[in-house]
């Protein structure tokens, strides 16, 4: 059992987590921030960030480090590691990590985001690094002058397209549904690379191939005929799923698996127990909308540990 | 000898580089993204299409595996 107790432990490094760290360290909490990384998923972001106020256009990368950069200017605790149970004993809460290390706090804030949901199609887990990413922002230059596939035509999938098309020589983008649900803007400049050929109506089926990827199988949803494309590339863009496994015993979850919390102060069902960012229910997840987030429930675990010193 | 295949643009790479620069490790940063005979040495090597890749006196680490590089490394938290 940790002897050291702190004030706040904030789970997650992207924008939810970091303001979170912020705007506690600015009230003296004592504060542990956990995170195996720092950016969440805007550092993966395929193009550059353009609604953020006092930044026209900035990479996500570029963004996150100034964020991270801003944490750091105060003296809370990093420890890099990920979380696997958080529990309540008493009036305290146990976080657990996966290097089994533990953690003793009063209060806790979840912002751990979310991890791209995976197809669950016969060769993406043997095919990761070897022609299947789920991280154009990596991966793009190994596919120069190549074929690939993106899965999911939403704004990322267009995104990740359009990434793609400084590299590779055609990328083929596979909608499940009967029309691509991106904005116009990122259809127009998908269309303007001359490299995309968008196939709707498309379920992916398997992922196929020797030492690297060499071709998908689909399913057309009309003829109910299964097709073949000769890719060296998958990429997944089919979404998010919330990184929140961790938290089942203390939280209640939608069908997505996303925490529910009250949308004033982002406490979920346990006391002193808050999710802001990626992770709940909240139906808009914009870097600002994680920000505020992380903002409110820092201002709320404030006022939550304060009556609990009875003042 | 270290060698960080990695790319500009791959949040997990700056992670893996910030990591060793904490801990004093000198390494070569090898840009995948420009040079592309290092990108076909990279693939030759790891089998992967993917960044980051580290070199540690010619065993490869894939990802930005934090426990096996701390122990090749001999790197104590």
């Amino acid at each position: 059992m940790p002897n050291m107790l702190y004030d706040l432990i904030i789970i997650g490094g992207g924008p939810a987590g970091i303001t979170a760290g912020i705007y506690t360290a600015r009230q003296r909490l004592k504060t542990l921030l956990i995170t195996k990384d720092f950016g969440g998923q805007i550092a993966k972001k395929a193009v550059p960030i353009e609604n953020y106020p006092g930044f026209k256009e900035i990479s996500g990368l570029d963004l996150i480090q100034k964020f991270e950069k801003h944490l750091k200017k105060f003296e809370t605790d990093i420890e890099t590691d990920s979380v696997i149970k958080i529990e309540k004993i008493n009036k305290n809460f146990i976080v657990t990590s996966e290097n089994k290390k533990q953690f003793k706090a009063r209060a806790v804030i979840i912002a751990s985001g979310a991890d791209p949901r995976p197809l669950k199609v016969p060769g993406e887990k043997e095919f990761i690094g070897k022609g299947v990413s789920y991280c154009v922002t990596c991966d793009a230059p190994f596919f120069s002058n190549k074929t690939v596939a993106v899965i999911g035509g939403g704004n990322a999938g267009f995104e990740t397209a359009i990434a793609l098309s400084r590299w590779a020589k055609k990328i083929y983008i596979l909608e499940a549904g009967l029309e691509v649900k991106a904005d116009l803007e990122n259809q127009e400049m998908a269309k303007e690379t001359g490299k995309v050929e968008i196939i709707t109506n498309s379920v992916l089926k398997k992922i196929q191939g020797d030492k690297f990827v060499n071709s998908i199988i689909y399913e057309d949803r009309k003829t109910r005929e299964e097709k073949e494309l000769k890719v060296e590339g998958v990429f997944v863009e089919i979404g998010l799923q919330p990184s929140t496994a961790f938290a089942k015993d203390l939280v209640e979850f939608n069908k997505r698996g996303e925490i529910k919390v009250d949308f004033e102060t982002f406490q979920t069902k346990t006391p002193g127990l808050f999710a802001a960012g990626d992770v709940n229910t909240g139906k808009f997840k914009q870097i600002i909308t994680a920000c505020s987030e992380g903002a409110k429930a820092a201002l709320a675990a404030y006022e939550y540990l304060k009556k609990q010193n009875g003042n | 000898m270290i060698k960080v295949f990695s790319t500009p643009t791959c949040p997990y790479c700056h992670v893996l580089k910030q990591f060793l620069k904490e801990n004093n490790i000198e390494f070569e940063d090898i840009d995948v993204s420009k040079d592309e005979k290092a990108r076909e040495e990279m693939i030759k090597k790891s089998g992967q299409f993917g960044v980051p890749v580290i070199e540690i006196d010619g065993e490869i680490v894939i990802g930005f595996d934090k426990e096996k590089i701390s122990e090749l490394l001999n790197i104590n938290e």
